[in-house]
C-alpha cells in the first residue's frame, strides 16, 4: 500500500545538489534561451538584443557625420573616402535581456500524492533553475525575484541555490507563497512558478505591481494529479499545511464542488494575469518537466513578437 | 449429554459470553477510523465543512458481524463436541486397547486406526490415561499419556502370520488387577483363528464390561495356486458368506509387472479362478493377489516349483545333423515351454554337469548311462525328485541298464518293414490312469520300430501309452520322489513318425509339467538334497501383502517342517534369490470361521460407528471468514476500497458475475419500426443537423485529447473566418459509430495501439467511397528520413490501408487545389514543418502552363499528413498554442490553422476553386 498523500518535511525544499543536477540536465537538453525582445531592456550589460540605438555592440548601426572636435580615430576612412565628408561608423547598442524567475517554496508546495511523483516544489524549483541556466547560457541576465540580483554567470544555478539556502536560514525555512511585489523595470520579464493556492485578489495585486512599469511575465501553475482529479472516496479526513481539517463522511460528495471551485480559481487567476498582459499555464507533476520548460520557452519567445 | 448431543470440554469459557453486551457498547462507539489525506487545495472547499461529517456510530450490520465473530470465538474456545447417539463414550477409568494386528485385520486397517484414534482422543478429552496392547506382541501393556498411547497405536501394523492370542491373557489379567476400573476395548478381527474362542471366553471372565469393536466384513484369502497343464487354478476362501461375492485376482511377475487378471465369484465359502495364460507367461507368475484386498492372506507367492522347468538334453550320437538327430525334434518340441540345457560338445561328464545345473527333467535320447559315479548322481537326482526321460534307439536296443522303468527284451521289433507282414501300428487311446489321458492320438501317427518290454508283473500299471495291439510304447516308474520314463521309440523319425506329430509335443509337455509337480510336492529339489540346510529370509510379506525387506527378528526357515507362518517365520520368500521358496500366509488349512461374540457375552460395537465431532475447527474457520469480511468492510467504509483495490476487485466480481451468470437473453422478435427509429443515437442526430468535424478515438489518451483540442480550435477559426460554422467536434469509434454524417475525419496514427479489425477497414473504405475524406496524420515528420526505413506509424498505416481500395497517392503538389481553396499556401505545416503530405494523384497535366491551380474530379478521399496538424491547431481561449511548435512562433501556428481551413474548404467545396481561376478572364470577356 502506497503511503497516504502527505506533506514532506521542510528540509526537502532545499535546492540540494541533486536538484541542481536535475535542473542543469533539463536545461542542457534544450538550446540556450534567448529571450524575445522587441525592445530590449534598458541595460548597460552587453548582450544579444539590439536596442536600435547607437551604442556598444558588434553590429553596424549607422554612419553619422564627423563632429568637429571628435577623436580622429573614430573616422571610418573607407566610407569617408567615397565623398568629401567625414563619417563615423556607429554600432548598435546591444544589451542583454533580463529574466526574473521565482518559484514557490512554501509548505503547500512540499507535497506529492505518490512516491513515484516529484513534489510540486521539486518540480517548480527544477524548472526555475533550468530556466535561469538556459537564459544565462544565452547571455541573458537572470535573477531570483526578491532573493538575488541579476546574474549572467555560467554558474548561475549554484549561485541561486546558495542564495536560496541563505534565505532559508534567514527566514527559518518559511517561504512566502507569493513573491515580493517589487515593481519590475520596463521590458524586463518574469516567470512565476507555484501552485498559487492563494486568494485571486492577492495574485491580481501582485501581478499588477510587478507589471506596473510594463514588465511582461508568465505564471506556471504546478499541481499534483490528485489536486485536479480528486480521487477520494469514503470516510476521509483532509488536512492541509496550515492544519485546517475537513472530515468528509463521503469524500466523493466533495468531488463536484471541488472541481467547480478549482475551475473558478484557475479562471480568476488567468483573468488576473491577462489583465496585465501576462499569461498563465498549467502543469501537472505527472507530466515530464521538459514539457513545462518547453511551454515556458514558448511563452517567453512568443511574448515579444505579439 | 444424553438430552442434547453437544458437550463442552471447557464450559467455563462460556462465561465470557457475558461480556458480549460490553463489547456491543464498545464496538458501537468505536467506528472504523477514516483515512487521513493531506490535501493542499483544501482551502478551496473548506467552507463546505459539515458539522457531522463522520458516522459517530458503527453501522448496525458491521456491529452484528463483529458480535457474531466474538461469540464464535468464545464458543470455539469452550471446546464444543458434537456426540451423536451411539458414539463411543469412554468409561470412568483408564482405557486398555487390545488390537488384533494380524493380516486378517489388514483390509480395513485404516478404519481400525480411525477407531483407535477416536477412542484415544475421547480418553484424552476426559483426561484418562490409556494402554495399548497389540496381541501379536509380547510386551505387557503399560499405562501412559494419551499422546504417547496414540503414537504407540499408530505404530502398530498388521503382521503376516496368525499368532496365538492366549499368551496375552495373563498380561491382561495383571493389568486389570492393577487398574480394576479400566475400560477394555478389543479391536477384533472377528475370527476363531488364533485361539479366538478361548480368548473371547477368558476375556469375558476377566472384564465382563469389555467392548469388542469389529465389523462383519468377510475375510478373503488366497488358499493356493495350482499350475495345471492348461491353466493356473487359484483357490480362494472367505470367512463368511457376506460382502461382495465377486472380485478380481491379479497376477504379477517377479519384477512386479502385471501379467493379467481374472474374475472370481464365491459360491459359498470357496471359489476358484483360472488363469488361461500361455505356459511361458504362467511360469512367470511370481505373485497373485486379490485386487483391493490388501492383506498378506490375499496375496499368494509362487516359488520356483511353479515356474518354468529346466530340461537337460543328452544325446547318445556323437555327430549331430539337423533332421537326423533326435535332439532336433526334442528341442523344437520343448522350446515353447521349457528352458533347455545341453552339455558342451565333447563334455565327458555331461549328465553330472546337467544335474548340477539344476535341471528338472533330464532327457537321455538313446544315451547310455556312464560309469558308477554317474549312476550315483542319477540315483540322488531321482531321489530328490528329478525326472529322467529316455528315448530308445539303436544303442539302447543293443543293451539296457538300471535306469529303465522296465526290463527290455533284446532286439526289438520292426513293423511294416520289408521282411514283415505287419503294417506300422497306430497308437491306442490313452487309459484313464495315464498322464496322457485327454490327448487324442492321431491316426496317422504310426510306429514302425520299437523296443519291447519284458512281460512282467506290474507292466500294465507302468504303461502310459501303448500301441493299437497293446504293446507298451511309453512306460514309467516312480523312483524315490522322482520318476523314470521311457519312450520305446527313438526321438527322431527313423522308428516312427510320432516325433513329427503334434501329439509328441503334447506328451512331452505333460511329462515336463508333471515332473515339476512331482518335484514340488516332495521335499523340493535342491532343498531336499541338502535337507539339513536352513533357508535365509529373502523378502517378507507385511500384513498388507507388500514384499518388504525382512526384519531382524525373522529366523531362517528350516528345509522342512514349517508350513504355517509364525512369529519367527512370517510369510514371505526364503532361500536363494534365484530359487526362493515361498511361505504363504493363508492355506487350505488356515481357520477362517467367524467368532460368535454373543455366546461369550461381550458387547460388540460396529467398527465404523458414529464418531464424536469436534466443532472447534469449523467454528474457528467461520470466525476467520468473518474476520476477513470485517477487514473488507473496514476498507470499504474507510474509502480505501474504491481508491486502491476497488477497481480490480470490482472488475473481478463483474467478471465472475458475467462468467457465471446465464447468457444474456437475445431478442426473439425483430424490433418494431418505432423502436428502430428511437434507436438512432442523439449524437448522430446532432451530427446530421450540424456539420461538424470528427476525429477517430484511437485509445491513446494524449492523442485523443490533442485531436479534440485541435479540432475545437480549428472549428473556432473556421467560424471566425469562413461562412462555415461547425459544431463541436466529435470523437467517433469507426467500429460502431455511423461515419456518414461527417465530411472530414481526422485520424492521428498511434502506432502503439492495436490495429482495428478488418470490419473497421471495410467501413472506412465505404466511407471514402461515399465521398468522405479521411485525414490521416502520422505525426512523425521528425522521425522520417528521406530514403530511410519506414516509421512505426507509417507501417501501422500501411497495414491498415492494405485492405482498402485506394487511388494512387502523390506528395501534394504546390499547385494542388487544396493549397488554393481559401488561403494560398505552399504546403501543410503543423507542429513540425518538414514532413510530406500525400494526396490522391492528379491526372497528368495537359495545359498546366497557363493554369495556376490543378484539380482532379471530385475530392481526394484521403490525405496523409505527417506534421501533427492537430497539435499545432490546438490553442487556448486566448489564441495561444497549447503545444510547443518546431521551430516555433505564432506564425507557424497561423499557417497551420490556414492549412486546416484549406483542408476543410477543400472537403466541402471540392474543385470549385479550380474553376474560380477563370473568373478574371470571364469578367474581362464580359467587359469587352
Amino acid at each position: 500500500m502506497a503511503p497516504e498523500p502527505a506533506f514532506l518535511p521542510q528540509q526537502a525544499a532545499r535546492p540540494d545538489p541533486g536538484k541542481r543536477h536535475d535542473a542543469l540536465d533539463l536545461a542542457r537538453r534544450l538550446p540556450a534561451l534567448a529571450l524575445a525582445a522587441r525592445q530590449a531592456a534598458a541595460s548597460l550589460q552587453s548582450g544579444l538584443h539590439g536596442r536600435r540605438r547607437a551604442g556598444m555592440g558588434e553590429n553596424f548601426w549607422q554612419f553619422r557625420p564627423f563632429i568637429a572636435g571628435e577623436a580622429a580615430a573614430n573616422v571610418d576612412w573607407r566610407r569617408s573616402a567615397r565623398d568629401d565628408r567625414l563619417y563615423v561608423r556607429e554600432r548598435e547598442w546591444e544589451a542583454a535581456q533580463v529574466l526574473w524567475v521565482w518559484a514557490d517554496l512554501s509548505a503547500s508546495m512540499n507535497f506529492r500524492s505518490n512516491a513515484a511523483l516529484p513534489s510540486k516544489l521539486d518540480r517548480a524549483l527544477i524548472l526555475a533553475l533550468a530556466l535561469a541556466d538556459s537564459c544565462a547560457r544565452a547571455g541573458e541576465r537572470t535573477g531570483w525575484l526578491g532573493v538575488t540580483r541579476l546574474i549572467s554567470a555560467r554558474d548561475i544555478v549554484d549561485r541561486i541555490a546558495v542564495a536560496l539556502i541563505a534565505e532559508a536560514r534567514r527566514n527559518g525555512e518559511r517561504f512566502e507563497d507569493l513573491p515580493p511585489a517589487l515593481p519590475l523595470r520596463p521590458r524586463e520579464k518574469a516567470v512565476l512558478i507555484g501552485d498559487f493556492l492563494v486568494e485571486p485578489s492577492a495574485f491580481a495585486d501582485l501581478v499588477q505591481r510587478l507589471a506596473a512599469q510594463g514588465a511582461r511575465g508568465h505564471a506556471l501553475m504546478v499541481f499534483d494529479p490528485v489536486e485536479q482529479a480528486f480521487p477520494f472516496a469514503g470516510q476521509t479526513e483532509f488536512f492541509d499545511e496550515t492544519g485546517a481539517l475537513l472530515r468528509a463522511g463521503r469524500a466523493e460528495d466533495f468531488a463536484a464542488v471541488f472541481s467547480g471551485r478549482l475551475e473558478a480559481h484557475r479562471d480568476s487567476l488567468t483573468q488576473a494575469a491577462r489583465a496585465q498582459g501576462w499569461t498563465l499555464s498549467l502543469h501537472g507533476t505527472d507530466r515530464p518537466a521538459a514539457e513545462a520548460l518547453l511551454h515556458l520557452r514558448l511563452a517567453l519567445t512568443a511574448d515579444g513578437a505579439r | 449429554m444424553s438430552f442434547f448431543p453437544l458437550a463442552f470440554t471447557a464450559p467455563w469459557v462460556l462465561l465470557a459470553l457475558a461480556g458480549a453486551p460490553l463489547l456491543y457498547l464498545l464496538l458501537r462507539v468505536t467506528p472504523p477510523p477514516p483515512q487521513r489525506v493531506a490535501f493542499p487545495p483544501l482551502k478551496l472547499i473548506l467552507d463546505q465543512k459539515k458539522p457531522d461529517a463522520t458516522p459517530a456510530r458503527t453501522p448496525l450490520w458491521l456491529l452484528l458481524l463483529r458480535l457474531v465473530l466474538a461469540v464464535l470465538v468464545v464458543f470455539a474456545m469452550a471446546g464444543p463436541v458434537f456426540a451423536p447417539a451411539g458414539a463411543p463414550s469412554a468409561g470412568k477409568g483408564p482405557l486398555l486397547l487390545l488390537i488384533d494386528d494380524f493380516w486378517t485385520a489388514a483390509p480395513d486397517w485404516s478404519s481400525r486406526v480411525g477407531a483407535v484414534e477416536a477412542r484415544l482422543e475421547e480418553a484424552g478429552r476426559l483426561g484418562q490415561p490409556a494402554a495399548v496392547l497389540a496381541l501379536s506382541e509380547t510386551a505387557a501393556p503399560r499405562l501412559q499419556e494419551v499422546s504417547a498411547a496414540l503414537a504407540q497405536a499408530r505404530a502398530v501394523a498388521p503382521k503376516a502370520f496368525l499368532p496365538a492370542r492366549a499368551p496375552a491373557l495373563p498380561k491382561i489379567a495383571q493389568f486389570l488387577n492393577a487398574h480394576p476400573t479400566a475400560h477394555v476395548v478389543w479391536l477384533s478381527d472377528g475370527l476363531t483363528g488364533c485361539d479366538g474362542e478361548v480368548f473371547a471366553r477368558e476375556l469375558a471372565v476377566l472384564a465382563p464390561e469389555a467392548e469388542v469393536l469389529n465389523d462383519l466384513r468377510a475375510v478373503r484369502a488366497l488358499a493356493g495356486a495350482d499350475n495345471r497343464a492348461a491353466t493356473m487354478e487359484v483357490l480362494l476362501r472367505r470367512s463368511a458368506a457376506t460382502g461382495p461375492a465377486e472380485g478380481k485376482i491379479r497376477a504379477f511377475d517377479a519384477r512386479g509387472a502385471s501379467l493379467g487378471e481374472v474374475g472370481f465369484t464365491f459360491a459359498g465359502l470357496e471359489a476358484a479362478a483360472h488363469f488361461d495364460l500361455p505356459t511361458p507367461l504362467r511360469n512367470e507368475i511370481a505373485r497373485l493377489d486379490i485386487a483391493f484386498e490388501n492383506s498378506a492372506g490375499a496375496t499368494f507367492l509362487l516359488d520356483a516349483g511353479a515356474r518354468r522347468r529346466r530340461v537337460g538334453l543328452v544325446s547318445g550320437g556323437a555327430v549331430e545333423q539337423p533332421f537326423l538327430s533326435p535332439l532336433h525334434y526334442l528341442r523344437d518340441a520343448l522350446k515353447p515351454f521349457a528352458d533347455l540345457r545341453e552339455p558342451k560338445a565333447g563334455d565327458p561328464d555331461a549328465i553330472a554337469h546337467l544335474i548340477d545345473e539344476g535341471v528338472d527333467v533330464l532327457i537321455l535320447a538313446d544315451a547310455q548311462v556312464g560309469g558308477p559315479e554317474t549312476r550315483e548322481k542319477l540315483d540322488a537326482y531321482l531321489r530328490s525328485g528329478g525326472a529322467i526321460l529316455r528315448f530308445a534307439g539303436p544303442r539302447l536296443a543293443a543293451g539296457g541298464d538300471d535306469f529303465l522303468p522296465v526290463r527290455l527284451r533284446g532286439g526289438g521289433r520292426t513293423l511294416g518293414g520289408a521282411l514283415s507282414w505287419d503294417r506300422p501300428k497306430p497308437l491306442a487311446p490313452f487309459d484313464e490312469t495315464s498322464p496322457f489321458f485327454g490327448l487324442t492320438p492321431p491316426a496317422e501317427a504310426t510306429v514302425s520300430r520299437q523296443i519291447l518290454a519284458e512281460p512282467e508283473e506290474g507292466l500294465p500299471a507302468k504303461t502310459w501309452a501303448r500301441l493299437a495291439d497293446g504293446t507298451p510304447l511309453v512306460t514309467a516308474e516312480k523312483r524315490g520322489s522322482g520318476s523314470l520314463i521311457l519312450f520305446h521309440v527313438s526321438a527322431d523319425a527313423n522308428w516312427s513318425n510320432l516325433p513329427l506329430s503334434g501329439l509328441f509335443v503334447d506328451m512331452l509337455r505333460k511329462i515336463v509339467d508333471r515332473a515339476g509337480i512331482v518335484g514340488k510336492l516332495g521335499a523340493s529339489g535342491e532343498a531336499a538334497a541338502q535337507s539339513a540346510a536352513y533357508l535365509p529370509p529373502l523378502r517378507m510379506l507385511d500384513g498388507f501383502g507388500a514384499l518388504v525387506a525382512p526384519a531382524a527378528t525373522v529366523k531362517p526357515l528350516p528345509g522342512a517342517g514349517v508350513v504355517v507362518p509364525d512369529g519367527d517365520h512370517p510369510a514371505g520368500l526364503y532361500g536363494a534369490p534365484d530359487a526362493p521358496r515361498a511361505l504363504n500366509a493363508a492355506s487350505k488349512e488356515t481357520p477362517l470361521a467367524p467368532l460368535d461374540f454373543a455366546a461369550t457375552g461381550l458387547k460388540r460395537t460396529e467398527l465404523a460407528g458414529p464418531r464424536p465431532l469436534d466443532l472447534r475447527p469449523p467454528l474457528l474457520i467461520a470466525a476467520f471468514v468473518l474476520a476477513l469480511a470485517d477487514a473488507l468492510a473496514t476498507l470499504l467504509l474507510g474509502g480505501r476500497w474504491r481508491r486502491r483495490a476497488g477497481p480490480a476487485l470490482a472488475g473481478l466480481a463483474l467478471a465472475v458475475l458475467f462468467g457465471a451468470g446465464p447468457p444474456p437473453a437475445t431478442a426473439e422478435t425483430p424490433p418494431s419500426r418505432a423502436e428502430t427509429v428511437e434507436k438512432i443515437p442523439q449524437a448522430d442526430i446532432d451530427a446530421a443537423l450540424t456539420t461538424k468535424l470528427a476525429y477517430i478515438v484511437t485509445g491513446d489518451a494524449r492523442a485523443d485529447r490533442i485531436s479534440r483540442e485541435g479540432l475545437t480550435s480549428l472549428s473556432e477559426v473556421l467560424s471566425n473566418r469562413t461562412a462555415l460554422v461547425p459544431g463541436a467536434p466529435r470523437g467517433v469509434d469507426p467500429a460502431r459509430d455511423d461515419l456518414s454524417f461527417y465530411p472530414l475525419i481526422y485520424w492521428p496514427i498511434a502506432p502503439e495501439r492495436p490495429q482495428p479489425g478488418a470490419a473497421v477497414a471495410k467501413r472506412i473504405g465505404a466511407y471514402m467511397k461515399q465521398g468522405g475524406l479521411v485525414l490521416f496524420d502520422t505525426r512523425d515528420a521528425g522521425m522520417q528520413v528521406e530514403g530511410g526505413p519506414r516509421t512505426p506509424a507509417q507501417n501501422w498505416l500501411r497495414r491498415f490501408l492494405a485492405d482498402i481500395d485506394l487511388p494512387p497517392l502523390e506528395p501534394a503538389p504546390r499547385d494542388h487545389v487544396v493549397n488554393r481553396t481559401f488561403y494560398i499556401l505552399d504546403g501543410f505545416v503543423g507542429r513540425t514543418t518538414g514532413g510530406p503530405t500525400y494526396i490522391e494523384a492528379l491526372p497528368p497535366e495537359t495545359d498546366a502552363a497557363n493554369r495556376p491551380v490543378r484539380a482532379g474530379d471530385g475530392v481526394s478521399p484521403i490525405i496523409v499528413a505527417s506534421n501533427d496538424l492537430a497539435a499545432a491547431w490546438a490553442g487556448n481561449a486566448y489564441g495561444e498554442a497549447l503545444y510547443p511548435l518546431d521551430p516555433g512562433g505564432p506564425r507557424q501556428r497561423e499557417m497551420a490553422l490556414r492549412a486546416g481551413v484549406n483542408i476543410v474548404m477543400y472537403t466541402l467545396t471540392g474543385n470549385y476553386k479550380a474553376d474560380q481561376v477563370h473568373v478574371h478572364e470571364l469578367l474581362e470577356r464580359l467587359g469587352h
